[in-house]
């Protein structure tokens, strides 16, 4: 499932798979701006079926925190 | 309705495009008072879908005030062909949006006339500063008041306010020139507020229409590019069986095919409604369909539900003949581009058949199910321009009037007996309010019986108007069958005291071939003579469509020098005795 994850991630930010890793960040990814990150939240609930409150998505500041709010919405990862 | 794409898709899609792959360009300008971003991407997207590289500016979310009002603005700096200016509701009444109640009702009505005003004292500053036409948006109308059900029970309510509102923005802006506006509440209606508006996008980053609804608003901003570029379809070619009709009238038989009150035909009855409508927008139809010539038009003339009559279809082909070749005859006796005709077929094969052979056709998908079909219709946006004319609300009836004509040519042996006969008139206008438009539209849409394709906007026209070192005008053309309307169109430089320049000299197609433009020709000379002008110079520039107007300047004994065609005013100038010229 992380790769599925990585896959949107990678599609939203135009980015290469391979350089993608739980602490990849605004910092690592240039194109995840602040609209970007939401266009990602967006894509991630269609794509997992769930839907975050706004305080998960004021709380996302990497991939990491991204597994963390998927798994909390019950989306098992398998890492 | 067709599902969108996600916005994401169009995000990255937009940062692949290549503009070299585009032959037309547009410059578009984003202003908002909200978050719109992704709309920009989504546009270029949905325009490279039609070879159009939309360059584009977006401005700092809610500084539209400012990039109107400071003139060294980055919006007036990038020059925009269109310029998006989109609100909402909730910017506008700020407080009042949540407490309307607060203050009385003369205070509501006094609140609203003060932003019509303020609003139109931007507009008024964007026109004088910027030559892009401008669309505004109206404003949605909430769901919410806070006096529930008794908000219809009250007096100028807040959904009154915004009604009212969006009445006095559109009355303001009817009359003017080169400011639309855009139905924002008619979008909101089509999609629903529960769908457009979600309050978690709205607190996270003040985005009023949500992500996946973005690409939407960016179908409905593609017709002002579609009609400011001149790409508008003009025609619109239906096959018959399963088309208009259910069933194979061939097979079938007269009695047998769905056309009726009861479904399956009540979906065939409303798609020829649709059509019959846009007939009388000005869009032509015609018919292109392999069947018995004879049981197919039997259905046209004798059916009892049939909508649209014979005499709504400008061309018709029934035979057994190759629909492509039927394509080509149609283009040829209607006399337009291919690239102007939508293409309507149930059958896969044939959509094919004419994708592959004729690409510039608009051939859309129908939907095995003909209850569909209005749909598809409905949602073409292929058909827009910004204003409609008196002469596209008669276009039909004057392609009937051709199609008299041309009968009448092939029974007649000789063309100039033909061109005696007709009576031609050609009747010179100045311009003004009525004919400024239609002027404009003939420049932007006419591509065969053009000398230079120099395409000019409603606002350069009126400027030209007002130029005393131009010479501006258009020709009426009637004859026998009726009257063609504005059919002509020519602007002439003043260089110098010696010489004029032919800057722009049309025919629409539907007068082409019967020397009217030797009238208009003889107008300009006439002119130009009266004010000791010694040359009238002119320049041809060949496109792949103007080929009809090629051989005019040497046939009208204009010669070539220094890459110009020139007349020589010393000549005597003979314009066919069979035509009649008057001036307004």
């Amino acid at each position: 499932m992380s790769e599925k994850l990585f896959k949107i991630i990678s599609k939203v930010m135009n980015v290469n798979y391979e350089n993608i890793t739980d602490e990849s960040d605004p910092s690592t990814i240039s194109s995840w701006t602040s609209f970007n990150g939401y266009v990602l939240l967006y894509e991630l609930e269609s794509n997992f079926n769930v839907k975050f409150s706004i305080d998960e998505a004021m709380d996302v500041k990497n991939v990491a925190d991204i597994k963390r709010h998927l798994k909390n919405h019950g989306v098992s990862l398998n890492d | 309705m067709d599902n969108e794409e996600p916005l994401s898709k169009y995000i990255l899609d937009s940062e692949k495009l290549d503009i070299n792959n585009f032959n037309k360009k547009i410059k578009v300008a984003f202003l908002s008072s909200f978050t719109i971003n992704g709309l920009s991407e989504s546009l270029k997207v949905k325009c490279s879908k039609k070879q159009i590289f939309c360059n584009s500016y977006v401005a700092g979310y809610n500084q539209y005030n400012q990039e109107i009002l400071n003139s060294k603005s980055g919006l007036y700096s990038f020059l925009p062909d269109i310029t998006f200016l989109i609100l909402d509701t909730r910017s506008i009444f700020g407080d009042l949006f949540y407490f309307p109640y607060s203050v009385t009702k003369l205070e509501r009505e006094n609140f609203v006339n003060e932003k019509i005003t303020e609003i139109i004292n931007l507009i008024t500053t964007f026109n004088e500063t910027s030559n892009s036409k401008l669309i505004i948006t109206n404003l949605s109308l909430p769901n919410y008041s806070p006096y529930g059900i008794a908000e219809t029970k009250t007096n100028y309510s807040f959904h009154d306010a915004i009604i009212d509102f969006n009445k006095k923005l559109k009355e303001k802006l009817l009359n003017i020139n080169s400011v639309y506006l855009f139905d924002f509440f008619k979008f909101i209606i089509k999609h629903g507020e529960n769908n457009v508006f979600n309050f978690q996008n709205y607190f996270f980053g003040d985005i009023k229409i949500s992500l996946n609804y973005i690409p939407y608003l960016a179908n409905e901003l593609m017709p002002y590019i579609i009609s400011f570029l001149g790409l508008t379809k003009k025609c619109i070619v239906v096959d018959l069986d399963n088309t208009l009709w259910g069933g194979i009238v061939g097979e079938d038989g007269f009695d047998g095919i769905r056309l009726g009150p009861q479904p399956p035909g009540n979906a065939f009855i409303e798609f020829q409604k649709y059509l019959k409508a846009l007939s009388q927008r000005g869009i032509l139809l015609a018919i292109n369909s392999k069947n018995n010539f004879n049981d197919a038009i039997q259905v046209i003339r004798e059916h009892p539900f049939m909508i649209l009559t014979e005499s709504d279809f400008s061309c018709i082909k029934i035979n057994w003949n190759n629909k492509a070749s039927n394509m080509y005859e149609i283009s040829k006796e209607l006399n337009i581009g291919l690239d102007s005709f939508v293409f309507f077929d149930d059958d896969p094969i044939n959509r094919e058949l004419i994708r592959e052979n004729m690409p510039e056709i608009t051939t859309p998908e129908l939907p095995h199910d003909p209850s569909l079909y209005s749909e598809v219709i409905q949602s073409l946006d292929d058909f827009s321009t910004f204003q409609i004319t008196s002469e596209d609300t008669n276009r039909g009836q004057m392609y009937l009037q051709q199609k008299q004509r041309t009968e009448s040519k092939n029974s007649m042996s000789d063309i100039s007996d033909f061109l005696k006969k007709l009576n031609l008139k050609i009747e010179i206008k100045k311009t003004n309010t009525f004919t400024i438009p239609r002027i404009s539209q003939l420049t932007l849409k006419t591509n065969q019986f053009n000398l230079t394709t120099k395409r000019y906007h409603e606002d350069q026209i009126k400027n030209f108007s007002e130029d005393k070192n131009i010479l501006i005008g258009c020709a009426q053309i009637t004859d026998k069958f009726g009257d063609n309307g504005i059919t002509g169109v020519f602007i002439v430089k003043k260089i110098n005291s010696d010489e004029w320049l032919l800057d722009t000299f049309l025919l629409s197609c539907r007068v082409m071939g019967r020397e009217a433009e030797k009238a208009i020709l003889y107008f300009i000379i006439t002119k130009a003579k009266n004010n000791n002008i010694k040359r009238l110079k002119a320049k041809f520039i060949p496109t792949e469509k103007n080929k009809p107007i090629e051989n005019f300047l040497p046939s009208c004994q204009f010669y070539e020098k220094d890459g110009f065609w020139i007349y020589n005013l010393d000549k005597p100038f003979n314009m066919p005795d069979f035509l009649t010229l008057s001036e307004e």
